[in-house]
């Protein structure tokens, strides 16, 4: 890291689907604000918001962080919840334990790991079954 | 579009014509109403038809009309995020004004027709027909 780095944190309310994205939208605004390239906002808008989706469908609570620096956005999304029991499963396309709530706001189709993983440069994810799922996503700026 | 705006029939374009087309192209080929779309006048990328929002942010590209069956708040801020151009509310379900609101505050046009999803993407096809933007690269089987 050659400069400054900027810090943002969100909460996330687990089950609160009135409010799931605003968040994500929040570091999408951001974004804009610092002059970002439209594309690489759009990318990391797109993984944030899977990612925002994910901890209101199956954790208690979650908290999202932007970190930029000049070289990289890198959104940090750690959850106190049930965990990911099978990590490669769960990142197949179409594997899901969404419930008919979750899918009738359009998500939990087993898509958005993989879209996550799609729109980031980076990807981390890791797992702890009954108590939390962490995952690191960066884009790199340049 | 006279002739066919006189019969109250969705006004037609050709399939395969190419050149911009816009907002209110868009609302007019699906007999749309205006829920909230400040400007009609900008052009559209091209379409995608889903109900699944975790479709739309693999395959939709920036400045496409999403046309869904789906009515709630997360469609909205899926088009937010994914930078379309507006949301068409396709098989006459009614759009509570929250949604609406919603839109507004995200500056996302919205539409209502009472076209069936097929019916509407149908419609948007002849208009689109001979694609205006690259397609989505396709996800591996």
């Amino acid at each position: 890291m050659t400069g400054a780095e900027f810090v943002r944190a969100y909460e996330i309310a687990g089950a609160d689907f009135t409010n799931a994205g605003r968040a994500s939208t929040g570091i999408k605004e951001t974004l804009k604000h610092m002059g970002l390239p439209s594309a690489l906002i759009r990318r990391v808008a797109i993984a944030a918001y899977e990612a925002e989706m994910n901890t209101v469908m199956y954790a208690r609570h979650g908290t999202m962080t932007l970190h930029v620096t000049p070289e990289d956005v890198t959104i940090d999304v750690r959850d106190e919840g049930p965990g990911i029991p099978d990590i490669a499963l769960a990142m197949q396309e179409g594997y899901s334990t969404a419930t008919p709530e979750m899918r009738e706001m359009g998500f939990g189709a087993g898509m958005g790991l993989p879209n996550i993983r799609r729109n980031a440069d980076q990807f981390v994810i890791t797992s702890e079954v009954n108590r939390g799922t962490a995952l690191v996503m960066t884009v790199h700026v340049s | 579009m006279s002739d066919t705006a006189a019969t109250g029939a969705a006004p037609r374009f050709a399939a395969g014509t190419s050149g911009a087309r816009t907002l209110a192209e868009v609302r007019a080929a699906v007999n749309g109403v205006t829920l909230w779309c400040p400007d009609d006048s900008p052009a559209v990328t091209g379409v995608v038809a889903a109900d699944l929002m975790s479709d739309v942010l693999v395959d939709a590209r920036p400045g496409n009309v999403l046309v869904t069956g789906l009515v709630n708040v997360q469609v909205v801020r899926t088009a937010a995020i994914a930078d379309l151009a507006a949301v068409v509310f396709a098989r006459g379900k009614s759009v509570p004004a929250d949604i609406v609101d919603l839109a507004r505050q995200m500056n996302v046009p919205v539409f209502a027709s009472r076209d069936t999803l097929f019916e509407a993407a149908g419609r948007l096809y002849a208009v689109f027909g001979s694609g205006l933007a690259e397609p989505a690269p396709r996800r591996q089987a």
